[in-house]
């Protein structure tokens, strides 16, 4: 839809812009730049900091430009005497109070209103006054607080509430007294650290990074996350070697995600430079010996030889590693040998959603301004938290309808226009009752509620105008994924877009790379030499006995469960220390960049396993270059077809992969099959009232999270030290449990 | 304390002094509710007209006019729409609508029924400071006994309009007398302002149409009605109608409320006669601060001889403002220093945080005047004051940051010689102990 | 020299305790929600405030553990909303909480030297408690009431035209 264009005078310049947009904006594309602290896009107007004053013609006072719209023929002002005048006073009172302690402050030389000040503010500093002050204190394991630098801006409180649905950070006390804090001091919440992203000043601080360097010794590496589905573009900050901090600001990266990232993504980097990193390839010479430190070369020589041996060789790839990686894989199982099976370990294998594929993947821009959302299953909130932000903006400053499909109840829950609560494991009656309105009563009865709520979501959706999206998480087995992707076909006149809840980083790229694979379990079972890039799950994991298996090779960074159980174990570079891509669940393939070298003797995975297929004698032609495996990605994958890393360089306008669309798929069997299973639900069950608390999978301690102190914390409990002025690493033990004096004080010494 | 109008007969103040005023009975005995019942015969812009008409202009403090306000509300609007009644009387100086509240609640209840009539309202908030909760008790009684008198709640006399009334409490927030800070806090925030646009009248309480006004405006209201617009306009001058309560405290014989026709002249017989005269007879007028603390304040010779009338124009004409009507008559024996800095620590403490020049200018102007009273003032201390006060002046998001500014700056060019006492000792110490 | 802000609400231990209430006053609580619009129940927060106050002397952790569940808040709202009113006590006060107002016309009638009369009476400092928890004396800004200065309130209840004898009357008549 065009907008009507208008004429607004700017300076004495003319210009043509949309009728309605933020004049704040309009002057600043234009390049006469207004400062501004509690402007933020996307987010409620305050119009709070006073920065951004103009004058308007036949406006009375200066007005903040911030909550002007554009209208036909508005003459304005952005330097004048006066206004200079204004803005040097608002930077001043904004100074008053602060503590101006740059030299010590983890802000200084990222921090907006040094820069603000630096440009528009004054020389002199009047107030001589006693400041107010606040001492430095911790709001909760990673997120530090330091009251007195505070311009109450209110971005924190207004991203927790918009973004994260949370209302965990919020204003506190009257006048110049106000503090952004919680009840009590102590902040429960999913510590997403977004109101650390977007402060800006050194108020809200990344308390796991706290102290360990300025920012303007950090290089910025541009990159993909390494956590969920999502994909969020973030700046990995290194130093020496060393990765000390991630962030989504954007004058370092712009990406899908804005400076939006979750605690996993912006806190969770400790695993890179761990110690207990493997350091040197492991070989075990003889089952029941011990894993002994050697070289590349004898372990690629070792692994080689014993691969040969084997009757039967297999590969399982998981989903968080690169597409190059699993790239390489696939073909060492196609090239090496015959008849090598391969398989994904992946928390639910989406082959068969991609198979019936009948509409594109909504991108998350699709999200936040679609007009009816359909989550059938998943945890958005806890899985893929960009989502559900997208998700709740969409809801809150868009005004679109929510059907939320649940067993669980959930944050999202409280936003939805209509929760579907059904009874648990029952979510894929519901997209059978989609699929065969005839089964739709059978449907309620196993869901438990009334036919009434399947007949009120499809008349919301029958009568959406703009995007319908449609979202499923992992509850959705084969039949029933089929059925979904095959909805679209279904309402042809309809912008029906689907959003696969994917499980990991790469879930949508792996799928991709590994057409034909098979299930983890029939792999393993049916070799007698396994490599495995990453590690399988615990169920996998239990089921695999790989102490049995004449040879296992494992390529991991730490020693899991897997590698402590592999004959040579090599160690693999992390996201941090390779090249490569991930395709994320809008299907957008985006570049992950090598921030560091590769610690210790670390190589990234794709070599290790290119390095192994040449002992074999099968040459790639990779000469150890990402961009050639992508290369030949791109030659042997449809949907990547012609793709070059060139081409994904900039991360503002990512690159969709063209996955085949299948319309008209006769998908009657799956739906039949999935009627048979929904018969056999149980009839009556107690549904789950519950609603599980805030950060429950976010917080969970896993390999990579686990290399994080403050996760223990946060997954025993965060329990609240009686000193907040003190990190409460020194205060607790990573179970929660309170430190004794003798202990913490040789910690804190 | 004084209760009574002067130069006119008392209208606002009719019950002041009639016994059980307060009660249904009385208030029907002397004519209550017969405006109702004529305004019920009228249409809605026979009403609007009539308020129009009277150049009634709203009495909270920024005299807004109230036909006016009343004509912005859409008559159209799909969503309910909202009577608040604004008794968050808190300006320094202010207690007129109090004694409104204890002694004609139903003109009040009345007042808003005419104004939800006119405007398809069927639901009216009465929103009182915290501290006035032995009036809520009143106004529930008053409610109730309207209620059983078929005046509020469903089919009013018969007829198919509906209205319902409730009392609700803010808990100690000046803020909150400002319109939208007081739908904020109806709304169970915090008390911050809101942003202008949308007006309340098109988005007010709930994101629906919205009327807020003062005590004082609404109670006129029925009289309006009663006597025609035109005729109530005539009380007073042609911009200023009717007549207006003023309330008096401070250093004065009489302190009290005074109703008073608009146009009244003039102010130095007021203060010094009507009054009572100063409160003690050897201390001479110093200043007034005529419109609630929030205003210019004026000095003796801006007052004695210069026939200033009290009415909106007349008090702009004299250097100041008739806001919300709180004269606070001070002596010769006051530090106007002192009295600032009294008035600065007020503001300080009521400004509610959310924009930058108010939150942030008000406390260091208390350090500074801290600063002055301890001893440590500087001769370069007043030009300080002024240029704050004028970075605070019409960059704030609303307008409680100009009202501060205006106390500030009044008190320091009118009152030089006060202040240069204490900037010239530069740092020896002129102030005493204790304020 | 820097003046060091104390934030009580800092030092609260939240716990999971939730205050019970009589039915009368869990019926008094309902009895405020009816008069807002259904999906606006937050409106009712203030009364309810006064409530929990009146009930447990101040807002205590339980009584905004109640409170969030009653209204379906977080405690974090709550706190947002009960910190910015200066009638809601964040810590406990004395069983006779005395206001003096200390705006203009009172000051100007002689508040300072009432205050510094009663507080010396007591033991105490503005903002204190005495010992025994019996009184608190807090200054406050104008309560309204100018044409009877000076005044103060205590609880909810207002003395004017105070004088030094009225007011030595008065705290002796306090039980």
């Amino acid at each position: 839809m065009a907008e009507e264009l208008i004429k607004v005078t700017i300076d004495g310049q003319e210009f043509e812009v949309e009728k309605g947009r933020p004049l704040i904006d309009v002057i600043n594309e234009k390049g006469f730049g207004v400062p501004s602290f509690c402007y933020y896009a996307d987010l409620e107007l305050q119009a709070s900091c006073r920065m951004c004053l103009v004058r308007i013609e036949k406006m009375p006072k200066l007005q903040a430009s911030c909550v002007i719209r554009c209208t036909d023929g508005m003459e304005v002002t952005t330097k004048s005497e006066e206004i200079e005048k204004a803005q040097r006073a608002m930077g001043e009172f904004l100074l008053a109070n602060h503590p101006l302690d740059c030299p010590v402050c983890d802000r200084g030389g990222e921090c907006e209103l040094q820069e603000v000040i630096f440009d528009w503010g004054d020389v002199e500093e009047r107030f001589d006054e006693p400041k107010n002050a606040h001492p430095e204190k911790f709001l909760s394991p990673i997120v530090a607080n330091d009251q007195q630098r505070c311009i109450l801006c209110k971005r924190c409180t207004r991203v927790c509430h918009e973004w994260m649905g949370e209302d965990a950070i919020e204003a506190g006390n009257r006048g110049s007294n106000t503090v952004i804090g919680t009840y009590g001091g102590w902040l429960n919440c999913s510590q997403c650290g977004n109101c650390i992203e977007v402060c800006p000043t050194g108020t809200l601080l990344d308390g796991v990074y706290r102290h360990e360097t300025r920012p303007w010794e950090l290089d910025q590496t541009i990159t993909t996350c390494t956590y969920c589905s999502d994909g969020c573009q973030l700046s990995v900050g290194s130093r020496a070697d060393e990765v000390h901090r991630i962030v989504a600001r954007d004058r370092y990266v712009n990406g899908i995600n804005g400076e939006f990232l979750c605690i996993k993504g912006r806190f969770a980097h400790g695993f890179v430079n761990h110690g207990d990193r493997i350091k040197t390839p492991l070989i075990r010479y003889k089952k029941g010996g011990k894993l002994i430190p050697s070289t590349w070369d004898d372990a690629i020589a070792f692994a080689a030889e014993r691969i040969k041996e084997s009757k039967k060789a297999g590969v399982v790839a998981t989903s968080r590693l690169t597409n190059e990686t699993v790239h390489t894989l696939k073909r060492f199982a196609d090239e090496c040998r015959d008849g090598t099976s391969y398989a994904v370990s992946d928390t639910y294998d989406l082959a068969p959603f991609f198979e019936n594929l009948s509409a594109p993947l909504c991108t998350h821009k699709e999200i936040r301004f679609a007009e009816t959302i359909v989550v059938i299953g998943g945890d958005v909130d806890e899985e893929q938290p960009l989502t559900a932000k997208q998700i709740r903006q969409a809801v809150r400053n868009g005004g679109a309808n929510l059907i939320l499909v649940n067993d669980t109840p959930s944050r999202l829950s409280h936003q939805a226009s209509q929760f579907i609560h059904v009874n648990p494991g029952t979510v894929e009656a519901f997209v059978l009752a989609l699929a065969d309105p005839s089964a739709a009563d059978m449907a309620a009865a196993k869901m438990g509620i009334g036919r009434a709520e399947i007949d009120k979501a499809r008349e919301t959706a029958n009568a959406t105008k703009g995007d319908l999206i449609i979202m499923f998480g992992k509850e959705l087995g084969a039949e029933a994924q089929a059925v979904a992707a095959n909805l679209p076909s279904r309402h042809e006149n309809r912008n029906v877009k689907l959003h696969p809840l994917a499980g990991y980083c790469n879930s949508v790229g792996a799928s991709d790379m590994m057409p034909g694979r098979k299930p983890v379990a029939d792999v393993v079972a049916g070799s007698d030499a396994l490599l495995i890039a990453g590690s399988l799950s615990d169920e996998e994991f239990a089921a695999a006995d790989l102490a049995s298996k004449p040879f296992v090779a494992v390529q991991e960074l730490f020693l899991t469960d897997t590698a402590a159980a592999a004959d040579v174990v090599f160690p693999a570079a992390s996201f941090a220390e390779s090249d490569g891509t991930y395709t994320n669940n809008d299907g957008f393939v985006q570049r992950v960049r090598r921030a560091i070298d590769p610690v210790h003797q670390a190589k990234p995975d794709w070599m290790i396993t290119s390095l192994l297929a040449s002992e074999l004698g099968a040459d790639f032609g990779y000469s150890f270059s990402a961009s050639a495996v992508f290369r030949s990605i791109a030659e042997s994958h449809e949907a990547y077809e012609g793709l070059r890393y060139p081409d994904l360089k900039d991360e503002t306008r990512p690159v969709r992969v063209k996955h085949k669309l299948v319309s008209g798929a006769d998908v009657s069997g799956a739906v039949a099959s999935l009627r048979d299973r929904v018969s056999q639900f149980p009839d009556a069950a107690d549904k789950i009232t519950e609603e599980p608390r805030v950060g429950h999978k976010l917080h969970r301690v896993t390999t990579m999270t686990g290399k994080t102190p403050q996760f223990h914390l946060l997954a025993n409990g965060n329990p609240k030290p009686d000193d907040l002025l003190v990190s409460p690493l020194f205060q607790f033990n990573p179970d929660g449990s309170p430190k004794k004096e003798e202990e913490s004080e040789v910690a804190a010494g | 304390m004084e209760i009574k109008a002067i130069g006119c007969e008392p209208l606002q103040l009719k019950r002041m002094h009639i016994e059980n005023g307060h009660t249904l009975d009385v208030y029907r005995q002397t004519g209550g509710y017969e405006s109702l019942k004529k305004a019920m015969n009228m249409t809605s812009d026979q009403i609007i007209d009539e308020v129009k008409a009277s150049a009634l202009r709203g009495r909270g403090g920024a005299g807004f006019p109230t036909g006016m306000k009343w004509s912005f509300v859409p008559r159209d609007s799909p969503k309910p729409k909202y009577i608040v009644c604004n008794a968050d009387e808190s300006e320094p100086g202010t207690f007129k609508d109090r004694y409104l509240l204890e002694r004609d609640p139903h003109a009040l209840i009345e007042g808003m029924l005419i104004g939800a009539f006119a405007l398809g309202v069927e639901t009216c908030y009465i929103y009182y400071r915290g501290e006035y909760k032995y009036l809520i008790e009143i106004m529930d009684r008053a409610i109730e006994e309207a209620r059983q008198a078929n005046l509020v709640g469903k089919n009013i006399l018969g007829s198919d309009f509906n209205c319902e009334f409730y009392t609700h409490t803010g808990a100690g927030a000046y803020i909150c007398g400002e319109e939208t800070a007081l739908l904020s806090s109806l709304e169970g925030f915090r008390g911050h302002p809101r942003m202008k646009p949308p007006f309340p009248a098109v988005e007010g309480l709930y994101a629906c149409p919205t009327v807020v006004n003062n005590v004082e405006t609404l109670t006129s209201v029925p009289q309006i009605i009663e006597m025609g617009g035109k005729e109530w306009q005539e009380l007073g001058t042609e911009k200023s109608g009717g007549t207006k309560l003023w309330s008096v405290s401070g250093h004065v014989k009489k302190p009290g409320v005074y109703e008073l026709p608009m146009g009244y002249h003039d102010m130095e017989k007021f203060i010094l006669e009507d009054c009572g005269g100063m409160l003690r007879d050897d201390k001479k007028l110093k200043a007034c601060i005529p419109g609630g603390s929030s205003v210019y304040a004026m000095r003796a010779d801006q007052i004695i001889g210069k026939n200033v009338t009290l009415d909106y124009e007349g008090l702009v004409e004299a250097g100041s403002m008739v806001g919300s009507g709180g004269f606070i008559v001070i002596d010769e024996t006051v530090d106007m220093v002192d009295s600032t800095k009294n008035l600065t620590e007020f503001y300080k403490h009521e400004s509610c945080g959310w924009c930058t020049p108010c939150r942030e200018g008000t406390d260091w102007l208390v350090k500074i005047f801290d600063r002055i009273w301890a001893g440590g003032g500087r001769p370069e201390d007043a030009q300080l004051i002024l240029d704050l006060c004028d970075n605070i002046e019409g960059k704030s998001f609303c307008p409680l940051g100009d009202a501060a500014a205006w106390a500030i700056q009044g008190a320091v060019k009118r009152f030089p010689e006060d202040f240069k006492k204490h900037l010239l000792q530069n740092g020896n110490g002129a102030g005493t102990s204790g304020s | 020299m820097a003046t060091v802000a104390t934030d009580y609400t800092n030092k609260v231990k939240v716990t999971d305790e939730v205050a019970e209430f009589p039915e009368s006053v869990v019926e008094e609580m309902r009895s405020h929600l009816t008069k807002y619009p259904k999906d606006r129940s937050r409106s009712a927060l203030i009364p309810l405030l006064f409530v929990i106050q009146r009930e447990r002397g101040y807002i205590d952790n339980p009584g905004v553990n109640f409170l969030a569940q009653f209204l379906n808040l977080e405690v974090t709202d709550i706190w947002e909303t009960a910190t910015f009113y200066s009638m809601f006590n964040m810590h406990p006060v004395g069983k006779y909480h005395i206001q003096m107002c200390k705006t203009l016309s009172c000051k100007i009638l002689g508040e300072p030297e009432l205050t510094d009369h009663i507080c010396s009476k007591l033991g105490i400092k503005p903002g204190e408690t005495t010992k025994d928890g019996k009184f608190t004396v807090t200054r406050v800004e104008c309560l309204g009431s100018c044409g009877t200065a000076p005044m103060m309130q205590i609880g909810f209840e207002y003395h004017e035209n105070l004088t030094k004898e009225k007011l030595d009357d008065l705290i002796d008549s306090l039980e």
